[in-house]
């Protein structure tokens, strides 16, 4: 993928004179051509790899099947993209004489996906000083508590996050981001997936003002009840603010002039019902809290993150609030049972959905009791067979708001790029309809975030933000091929094979490694030694900030990721996943009531330290 | 919802009452006819081979062979004892925080906003016959946040259906060695010392004062003058003003005789009337007083020695009071101890050489008038609600094991139905193990609470 945007091309440097003589020419060129050959498509020159610029900034996609919204199909038709927007959709659309045609007869074209909410293109924070402490933890500074309703998102974006490309290379053209941090990290903005310069980036910003249930560390407000509490607070003197406001520009007399703020100030959009507050609930506890606290202030707000909203359907239904559901499940329980080696010779590709082992006939026996130590592996089994039935509840959570009638969009939350597709796809599995799946990635989220002008729909007058795929993009053999994102071509490389035969056997993680925390008050450095093999793994880690050595349990390899848990003492029970390539580690620990920290290192010593693990 | 384990609870709920109120807004209730049983009122003395009917979740009728509509489900109770539903004036089941502990006064912060329905603790409650529980904030602060009183409804997933709708607002406060470490010597703020915790109690009343008088100035002021800016708002006086005016009822973490009668003299300066003492293990040296001024205490029946300031204390303590016409209940702190209660009670019997009623009534009807709730529940009497306890033998012998649990009219637990997984929800992402967890509502938490390291160090109550 190496497209110069035509944006730089103008830039007038030596060699861009170049290209734009070279542009020049090729159109007199064409020109000429097309009176000679009326209609021939014109075979635009390549982008084939090599650093030239595009050369035009008009695309047919011809022959290909369209879905220009959920539930139409029109195939065989061509879809022309000039300067970023659609401008012809149909069997019949004339291929301009100076397009680039990409011949689509095998492949889908979808609109873009747009994203609900993430944090993409905000990096996490690599280095932080160590947060200081407050004077007086009852009453910190807002920043430091996590309280920035102020903030504004744009200027923390990062045009090279790994983040942006690996969710376009699912198919995502847009997304709606929000700053990380705790209680109110600040303001959205829509962002285009693809750009060299965050300026370049921004569709349009001053979106929503981001909330979610998340305390402050070792300072007000701790815990979610003294959010809730703090939410109160901000929000009714926030009104009363508001209002002395109002007064004093009407009209000052007798009125003392209000102090500006910028905390309860970023508050009034949301009390004038200009700006929505994103709530991101993580769980049905969540949800309920968040919707009785919506009851209670009033403002306009859109549901994200949802959860296990399966158990909250008649609330979400009374509440009608616009729905954000998470693209992130939780990880599919390892049965005791060994699950049979893979053919080795079929490997498939890495996003494709893992199988569903044999578990569909859940004997699950709610009546089921034992006596003490008589029988624990029935108990053991029955315990299982609930946690499966529990995993694919909760992977049916899309399938049942659907039934429900709740229109809902996806939102990627800080589910990982490569799980988006093979999520959709277990969903859909589980009873959700591809449409409304497809409408969770398009109309709906474009619907929410007043996009529905521009983006969502295959149509004339969209931009050109497209998704082209090999097969079905529902379909687990179905590859995404091209991503236009205002109308730039970006071609997606197939996933990588595993290479080898050695692809299914399981990573080994013997070895000790130097760890990189990423957690909220800063970078913390631990090691992390892992011993043993198979299903006979023991280990340890040591974290920096503190003496003691955490012994790790339930310690498990699952093909290249490592799973374990640990008890951190204050921060509870930690549970963590890393995903082994060769002798480098990356993933996450999940902390109760922080959330996924991500962690990444480097294996220093071990077996496997020379040896190849691809 | 595939959760079979839901449709079973919703099920086996549907079928011994088949009076249930589907309607969304309003709380299931049930009908309920018990047979033949040896009734404890309580509050009216024991009644043998005795029928209690309950319609639509209140007690209709208790005498002999009382008649039922025909689709009334029965229970027959033949050898069994009914008593109250048992009502824990000490707890912390059934919600997601219970400190906030950043500062010395969060009288803003509620228990109520953070209530979870699956917490597992609270069937275990059910199991041991308790009915009802006053969940509370915890004790790291002079004034903690406001607690909740909620009705053990197993199975029904809207937390605010946990709340026992009408119930009076209470608030935590805390005295003695709680907020001076967390604060003192943990943050060094104040209080650092129990003269501290005074200053606080004074200066956090004093401010609440200040606050109201500047609202109703307010309100004086708009009615001329509708232009008129109110003062800013703050949500942390809004409640002290609340508890001046008497509108919520302070429960107050207290050991020491000392520190409570510090306390009444602070309250008696702001005109508060009201208290229940919690723990209180040296009320016995201060009864009298305490019978006075009319204070209440909720008490532990022979839990001690956890930390100095509960050093002295004596199993005699329930008995005391309640001789020295002190309104006492005795409650659990506890999602272990919460299970068996109606041994705690038989404990200050046996020391204290309580009668029946008296020993009962320290599970029942007196933790219900300290929560202002004793006109609702707390004894089997026709026109209160239908929470019930039926044990195979007299809930004061240490044999008695509770058979079934009736809220609102529906039988909420019963031992035959008691199957080894009672969970509303598992997480596909935790690890099955067959050994017992060691929940962390089943220790004593007052001071649990994630984000401060130093908690981990400290004793709880």
């Amino acid at each position: 993928m190496l497209l110069i945007d035509l944006q730089s091309v103008y830039c007038l440097n030596h060699s861009s004179l170049q290209s734009i003589m070279r542009i020049h020419y090729f159109v007199f060129a064409a020109t000429a051509c097309c009176i000679l050959l009326m209609n021939l498509p014109v075979k635009a020159q390549v982008n084939s790899g090599e650093s030239v610029p595009d050369v035009t900034r008009t695309i047919a996609l011809t022959n290909a099947k369209i879905i220009p919204s959920p539930g139409q199909v029109q195939e065989r038709s061509n879809v022309i993209i000039r300067d970023g927007l659609i401008i012809a959709v149909g069997p019949d659309a004339a291929i301009p004489f100076d397009a680039f045609e990409i011949p689509a007869d095998s492949l889908t074209v979808y609109a873009g996906f747009i994203d609900g909410l993430s944090h993409t293109g905000i990096p996490q924070p690599k280095q932080q000083p160590e947060q200081e402490r407050p004077d007086d933890p009852a009453n910190p500074p807002d920043e430091l508590a996590g309280i920035l309703p102020y903030r504004d998102v744009r200027p923390l974006l990062d045009p090279k996050d790994k983040r942006i490309a690996s969710m376009r290379e699912s198919g995502f053209t847009a997304a709606h981001v929000v700053p990380r941090g705790r209680m109110l990290p600040g303001v959205g903005a829509i962002i285009l997936l693809g750009g060299d310069t965050p300026n370049e980036m921004v569709y349009q910003g001053e979106t929503a003002l981001y909330a979610q249930l998340s305390g402050a560390r070792r300072m007000y407000p701790g815990t979610d009840m003294a959010v809730i509490a703090k939410l109160r607070q901000l929000y009714k003197e926030s009104e009363r603010r508001h209002r002395a406001d109002r007064l004093y520009r009407e009209d000052p007399t007798g009125l003392e002039r209000p102090q500006y703020d910028p905390v309860h100030y970023a508050m009034f959009p949301v009390l004038e019902g200009e700006r929505p507050i994103f709530f991101h609930t993580d769980g049905v506890l969540d949800l309920h809290r968040v919707l009785s606290v919506q009851e209670e202030l009033g403002f306009p707000a859109v549901l994200t993150g949802l959860s296990q909203s399966f158990d909250a359907i008649d609330k979400l239904k009374s509440a009608d609030l616009p729905l954000l559901l998470t693209l992130e499940l939780p990880k599919e329980p390892k049965q005791n049972k060994k699950e049979p080696p893979a053919d080795s010779t079929e490997t498939p590709p890495t996003d494709a959905p893992a199988e569903l082992p044999e578990i569909m006939h859940l004997d699950y026996d709610p009546d089921h009791r034992v006596t003490s130590f008589t029988d624990l592996e029935s108990e053991k089994a029955n315990l299982e067979a609930r946690r499966t039935i529990a995993y694919k509840t909760h992977v049916g959570n899309a399938a049942v708001l659907e039934s429900e009638g709740l229109s809902f969009g996806f939102s990627t939350g800080s589910a990982s790029p490569s799980d988006l597709l093979t999520n959709v796809r277990k969903m859909i599995e589980e009873g959700l309809s591809e449409n409304a799946a497809l409408a969770a990635l398009t109309t709906t989220p474009a619907q929410i975030l007043g996009l529905t002008s521009s983006m969502g729909t295959v149509e004339v007058g969209k931009m050109g933000n497209l998704v082209v795929t090999r097969g079905s993009i529902f379909d687990e053999e179905g590859q995404v091929k091209y991503v236009f994102v205002d109308g730039r071509k970006y071609e997606i490389e197939p996933p990588k094979k595993t290479s080898g035969s050695d692809a299914d056997a399981e990573a080994n993680p013997a070895g000790t490694w130097s760890l990189s925390i990423s957690s909220p008050d800063g970078e913390i450095a631990g090691t992390l030694t892992i011993s043993g093999s198979d299903d006979d793994w023991s280990g340890t880690l040591i974290v920096d900030i503190t003496p003691e050595t955490s012994q790790l349990e339930s310690i498990a390899m699952n093909g290249n990721v490592l799973t374990f848990s640990f008890d951190a003492g204050e921060f509870g029970n930690i549970t963590s996943s890393l995903t082994l390539d060769a002798n480098s580690i990356n993933g996450s620990f999940d902390v109760p009531d922080i959330g996924p920290v991500s962690v990444s290192g480097t294996r220093t010593s071990g077996p496997e330290k020379s040896t190849t693990v691809q | 919802m595939t959760d079979r384990m839901r449709l079973k609870t919703v099920f086996f709920i549907a079928l011994l009452s088949v009076a249930i109120n589907s309607a969304a807004q309003e709380l299931p209730t049930g009908d309920l006819l018990i047979r033949n049983a040896t009734v404890l009122t309580v509050t009216n003395g024991t009644m043998e081979n005795t029928d209690v009917l309950i319609r639509d979740g209140i007690i209709a009728a208790v005498g002999e062979q009382l008649n039922a509509p025909q689709d009334t489900p029965v229970i027959d109770a033949t050898g069994m004892y009914v008593m109250p539903g048992i009502i824990d004036a000490h707890s912390h089941i059934g919600i997601s925080n219970v400190n906030e502990s950043s500062a010395p006064v969060t009288a803003q912060v509620s228990v109520g906003d953070v209530l979870n329905p699956y917490s597992i603790a609270i069937y275990r409650a059910l199991a041991g016959g308790v009915t009802a529980s006053h969940v509370m904030h915890g004790s790291a602060n002079v004034i903690g946040g406001q607690n909740e009183t909620i009705k053990h409804r197993w199975g029904l997933l809207d937390p605010d259906e946990l709340r026992m709708a009408g119930a009076p607002r209470t608030i935590k406060f805390a005295l003695g060695e709680n907020p001076t470490r967390v604060h003192g010597r943990g943050n060094n703020k104040r209080p650092a010392s129990r003269m501290g915790v005074e200053y606080v109690l004074r200066e956090t009343f004093a401010k609440a004062e200040r606050y109201r008088e500047a609202w109703a100035q307010y309100e004086e002021d708009v009615k001329t003058n509708p232009r008129a800016i109110p003062p800013a708002y703050n949500s942390q006086l809004e409640i002290m003003a609340d508890i001046l005016n008497g509108d919520i009822m302070i429960h107050c973490h207290s050991y020491r005789a000392d520190e409570i009668l510090m306390l009444l003299g602070v309250l008696e300066d702001f005109g508060i009337d009201q208290i229940t003492l919690q723990h209180v293990n040296e009320g016995f040296k201060i009864a009298p007083e305490l019978a006075e001024f009319g204070a209440t205490a909720s008490v532990f029946a022979d839990w001690w020695g956890y930390k100095f300031e509960v050093y002295y204390s004596t199993a005699y303590n329930a008995a005391i009071l309640t001789r020295n016409g002190v309104l006492t209940s005795i409650n659990s702190d506890s999602g272990e101890l919460n299970r068996h209660l109606y041994h705690e009670a038989a404990k200050s019997q046996k020391y204290g050489d309580l009668t029946d009623d008296e020993a009962l009534a320290l599970i029942t009807i007196n933790p219900a008038i300290q929560l202002g709730i004793g006109d609702r529940i707390g004894s089997i009497e026709v026109g209160k609600e239908g929470d019930l306890a039926i044990f195979d033998r007299h809930p004061l012998s240490i044999y008695a094991i509770n058979q079934k649990t009736v809220v609102d009219g529906i039988v909420y637990f019963d031992i035959e139905e008691d199957a080894d997984d009672m969970r509303l929800i598992v997480d596909p992402e935790s690890t099955v193990d067959t050994a017992v967890i060691h929940s962390h509502e089943d220790t004593h938490q007052c001071l649990y609470e994630g984000s401060l390291d130093l908690y981990d160090f400290l004793e709880s109550n």
